[in-house]
């Protein structure tokens, strides 16, 4: 049985003239690391939602069909009762962050669904050692950098230790070298077996430790499947999804005839793919 | 406003800041009513001569004289208006009374925000039977004042970018410019309220009704002590003022 299992989904806001997903299918396994892209409003944020409960339970609206979370339907369950299936991480860090130290913060989770007082200490040592926290541990918020809020809020959503951690673009309000840092705390997450739904649109970034890349547009999912296999498509370009340089290279090639022998995700890659080439 | 600063907690490694905050509740409240049962100049020297040590303790004497100057001003003013519109027979003492008993009140409760950490002040009241919902509430407060503080200067700085002239023109003119900064901030601080609503939920809050709380506060033997004297200073103070007539030395007036 799938972790996350979307059957048909369709949602609407409250108030809203379009449908915000449109028949979604979508199935999740266990371990997977799935980057979720598509041009803006296209449904990105809404399908993390829908995986945790807050659509349909937080933001009302139409619904059709289901989604099974590990093997609960988010109808039928509240958002608290999903918590500890599914993180959410989301854009902005300091909304996040509401608490006025970063051992709170990460306690707050915990602490609400009832973990015991050890255990709840033993998860805020865990994590403030696991994502190099120890500096900013008494710190208020508004003392922190968005980089290292973020890191908190990572660490806040993984304290309630869920199966799969949902992060909607959480690099997008960071400078460059904060969202490595984020996103290379995913990719290291997912190599000890935490299953990550992860927005981004720096794929150039993540695509190389991507399981799995699902393309968004205007509410359905229009093309799911291996890295190398979905960035190598027209489609990318047609609906404006920035794909990494390398593949656009080795696309550019194919145009001029130039066959490569596998799509190249880094620019690494592609040095070695062009110099078997020069080779032959 | 730098006279509020005695209110606003200050992170030191204190005697005082370890106590549990109800106990210092306890100690404060017993100092301001203390305080409020003399109306004599000696009387109320004597109970300086007991806070000042505690907020010694604190280490915060420097932040406390800090701000008592900041109110000087405000002081002086109290002590004149008094002195010249007062019907006592020696209005200016009176008055001196009068301002000292108002320093002493604020000095007390200054033991107990000073040294008293928001986080541990919700504690306390979660502990105090308050329910977690408001005592949250109160620390949430806390944690966005600032950031709500920055969004009105950018807001602002976006209207006077547009030609809004915030600081012109006379008083009614500038109370109508609050409005271009009042609107937006209203509308991006509810749909903040929103998001991080949403981040909660997902957080499990309001989960269960069986919360747990990570630092639970406890009663130390130093805590019963504290209290166990406050309440002593309390009955006798208490005593005294019912049964037992000041002595003269103790009522003493300045001549005027
Ligand atoms: N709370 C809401 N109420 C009403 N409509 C909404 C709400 N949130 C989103 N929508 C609408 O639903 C559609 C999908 O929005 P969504 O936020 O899921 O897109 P997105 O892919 O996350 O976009 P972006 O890349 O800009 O974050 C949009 O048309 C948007 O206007
Ligand atoms: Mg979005």
């Amino acid at each position: 049985m799938p972790l996350i299992e979307f059957a048909d989904f369709s949602f609407k806001y409250l108030g809203a003239d379009s449908l915000a997903l449109r028949k979604v299918d979508l199935n999740i396994e266990e371990g997977e690391y799935v980057v979720l892209t598509g041009p803006s409003g296209c449904g990105k944020t809404t399908l993390c939602r829908a995986i945790n409960g807050l659509v349909p339970q937080f933001h009302r609206g139409y619904i059709a069909g289901n989604v099974i979370v590990d093997g609960k339907n988010t109808r039928e369950h509240n958002v608290a009762e999903l918590a500890p299936i599914a993180g959410l991480v989301f854009q902005q860090p300091e909304n996040q962050l509401v608490t006025l130290n970063v051992e709170r913060e990460i306690a707050f989770g915990p602490e609400n669904l009832g973990v015991e007082r050890k255990e709840i200490r033993r998860r805020v040592e865990e994590l403030i050692d696991m994502l190099d926290l120890e500096h900013l541990r008494e710190k208020h918020p508004h003392e922190m950098s968005g980089g290292e809020q973020q890191r908190v809020a990572m660490a806040a959503t993984l304290a309630l230790k869920p199966k799969v951690l949902v992060a909607d673009e959480p690099t997008s309000n960071l400078d460059p070298q904060s969202a490595v840092t984020i996103l290379d705390l995913i990719a290291d997450l997912n190599r000890r077996d935490m299953t990550v739904v992860l927005v981004e649109h720096r794929l150039d970034l993540v695509s190389k430790d991507a399981s799995r890349v699902v393309l968004m547009d205007k509410g359905s999912i229009v093309a799911d499947g291996e890295p190398r296999e979905v960035l190598s498509m027209d489609l990318c370009q047609e609906i404006g999804v920035g794909i990494p340089k390398a593949t656009q290279i080795y696309k550019r090639l194919k145009q001029r005839g130039f066959n490569l022998d596998k799509v190249p995700l880094t620019g690494a890659e592609l040095a070695t793919l062009v110099q078997e080439v020069k080779q032959r | 406003m730098s006279f509020l600063e005695v209110f606003q907690y200050t992170r030191q490694d204190s005697v005082i800041h370890k106590l549990d905050p109800r106990a210092k509740l306890f100690m404060s409240i017993v100092l301001a009513v203390v305080a409020l049962m003399f109306l004599a100049i000696i009387p109320l020297l004597i109970i300086f001569c007991c806070l000042v040590p505690i907020i010694g303790a604190a280490k915060s004497l420097r932040r406390w004289s800090r701000s008592m100057r900041g109110l000087s001003i405000l002081l002086i003013f109290i002590i004149i208006f008094n002195t010249l519109l007062s019907t006592q027979p020696n209005p200016f003492s009176h008055s001196l009374a009068l301002t000292l008993r108002l320093v002493a009140l604020m000095t007390s409760f200054s033991v107990f925000f000073l040294t008293v950490h928001p986080d541990e002040l919700s504690q306390a009241l979660i502990q105090m039977r308050v329910r977690f919902e408001f005592a949250f509430a109160m620390s949430m407060a806390m944690r966005y004042v600032p950031t709500l503080g920055q969004e009105a200067y950018a807001i602002m700085d976006a209207q006077k970018a547009r030609g809004v002239e915030l600081d012109k023109g006379n008083l009614l003119k500038r109370i109508r410019n609050i409005v271009p900064i009042i609107v937006p901030l209203i509308i991006v601080s509810i749909r903040r309220a929103l998001s991080i609503a949403e981040s909660m939920e997902s957080r499990g809050f309001g989960a269960n009704a069986t919360r747990t709380y990570m630092n639970v506060l406890k009663f130390r033997k130093r805590d019963w002590a504290v209290v166990t004297v406050s309440l002593l200073v309390l009955v006798f103070v208490v005593y005294v003022r019912i049964f037992v007539p000041l002595p003269t030395w103790m009522l003493w007036q300045l001549p005027i």
